[in-house]
């Protein structure tokens, strides 16, 4: 059960309108919506960082599960792991990508993927400056302008996490169904 | 000139801003579109920020001013507030006109003279008939309070909402013009379902098909209409808000001609829903 009410499509808003024009938009849009001059604004700008571009969408799926992870989102967990394996993730790097306290170096087998969930988790879940070795060692893996998206990536994704979790935005049936038929959810 | 001054201008928008001063009323009519009351939430307006809007409204490019509630006059400063506004834009304040005696009757003479018309609710020339809506004695103290109004030099509207025969109009008419308001002074709208007539099962469906797009501002937000920010079992309706941001004006100012602009050529409004 939500914290705040989820407007359905009778309910949206005019500017909020047209993201009900293909049915049940979720969440954190019924949510938004309630807010339309924000939604406006929001969804665009969440869509860009989140969705396509220069990075490979597997890329981005483990920043998004890794980074929800480590704020214990349960929402953004369980919904971007659906995401992520079907974007080619396996069910064993998903397996460990959604538990914080898990090491991912002897699933994700590119040392550059396991430099990237450092990266995360050095962000994500650390205060103050990233360790200059952790840093160099991104820049290592990735071109400039990579590092500049992936670690907005991980703020955006912060920012969603707090959002929904704060708000208690329930999780699909669709996505818990996945889940449990994959052995990620009892 | 501002894009919304030219869309005034041109007809694109009305003319017309409306704020919701208030949500709780002395009545608790039947077919209220807000189920005002007198012990609902009151998300007033303060004077000031009444003021400011009207004076956002004017730098724009709107031309007239409308307040509604609720029942405006539950707020001790509105006929100070009402004359003001006057001085700012052509100004219609919508009241039931029960409250017109000793006190707030002489507060009142502040508006003779001002560019302010109170619309009065009076939808039949039967007692009975109009006092099953709106509850009992209304009726009695409306048709003593618009002669008052009249004989100080207050400009008086009469609203009729029902949709009543020919021969009950006539009626009602000729009542309107005996307590000094003439016919041009007179409008009629249609019951709109929405909030207690909603749950009454009564009512002419409202949407932006059929509703003037006029800007309308609540404590709550802004919306498409001043049949908008309404109420349906005590929750304040979103279908027509435009945004929660009231200040400054222009953001729902500009929210609402993008969407009026987007509307698909020959969509305007068909009912007389004002």
């Amino acid at each position: 059960m939500s914290r705040v009410a989820l407007l359905g499509a009778a309910a949206a808003p005019l500017t909020a309108r047209r993201y009900y024009d293909g049915g049940d938009p979720g969440p954190l849009v019924a949510a938004l919506a309630t807010v339309p001059e924000l939604l406006e604004v929001f969804l665009p700008f969440v869509s860009t960082v989140l969705g396509a571009s220069a990075l490979d969408a597997r890329t981005k799926e483990i920043v998004i599960v890794r980074t929800s992870a480590v704020l214990r989102c349960e929402y953004c967990v369980d919904t971007h792991c659906v995401v992520a394996l079907d974007e080619g993730v396996t069910v064993a790097e998903v397996g460990v990508l959604r538990d914080p306290d898990t090491a991912t170096d002897h699933v994700l087998t590119e040392r550059r993927e396991d430099v990237l969930v450092q990266w995360v988790d050095a962000v994500a879940g650390g205060r103050g400056p990233v360790a200059d070795e952790l840093a160099a060692a991104l820049a290592s893996c990735y071109a400039e302008h990579e590092v500049v998206e992936l670690t907005l990536l991980v703020g955006a994704t912060m920012m969603l996490n707090r959002f929904c979790t704060a708000l208690e935005l329930p999780t699909s049936a669709e996505v818990l169904a996945r889940l449990t038929a994959e052995g990620l959810r009892g | 000139m501002t894009a919304i001054a030219a869309a005034v201008e041109a007809g694109v928008l009305p003319g017309r801003v409306w704020v919701y001063s208030n949500y709780h009323c002395n009545l608790a009519c039947s077919y209220c579109l807000t189920e005002s009351g007198p012990g609902v939430p009151r998300r007033e307006l303060s004077s000031e920020q009444i003021l400011d809007t009207a004076r956002q409204a004017a730098d724009l490019g709107f031309t007239a001013f409308g307040l509604t509630g609720g029942e405006p006059f539950l707020m001790p400063h509105m006929a100070k507030t009402l004359a003001q506004l006057g001085g700012i834009l052509p100004t219609v304040g919508l009241t039931n006109g029960t409250l017109f005696t000793g006190r707030r009757l002489a507060a009142a003479e502040v508006l003779a003279g001002t560019d302010v018309a109170l619309q009065i609710s009076l939808d039949s020339a039967d007692p009975d008939v109009n006092d099953e809506a709106r509850g009992p004695d209304n009726f009695a103290k409306v048709v003593d309070a618009i002669p008052a109004l009249v004989e100080r030099g207050i400009n008086v509207r009469i609203a009729t909402t029902g949709d009543i025969g020919v021969e009950e109009m006539s009626r009602l008419c000729e009542l309107h013009r005996g307590l000094g308001v003439p016919d041009t002074d007179h409008v009629v709208r249609p019951v709109i379902a929405r909030g207690r007539a909603v749950t009454a099962g009564t009512g002419v469906a409202a949407g932006t098909d059929n509703l003037p797009p006029e800007l309308t501002v609540t404590a709550d937000g802004a919306y498409w209409s001043p049949f908008g920010p309404t109420v349906l079992q005590g929750r304040p309706d979103t279908d027509l808000l435009l945004t929660r941001t009231t200040d400054p004006l222009s953001v729902p100012a500009r929210t609402l001609l993008g969407l009026v602009e987007g509307r698909p050529p020959g969509t305007d409004s068909t009912l007389n829903i004002r």
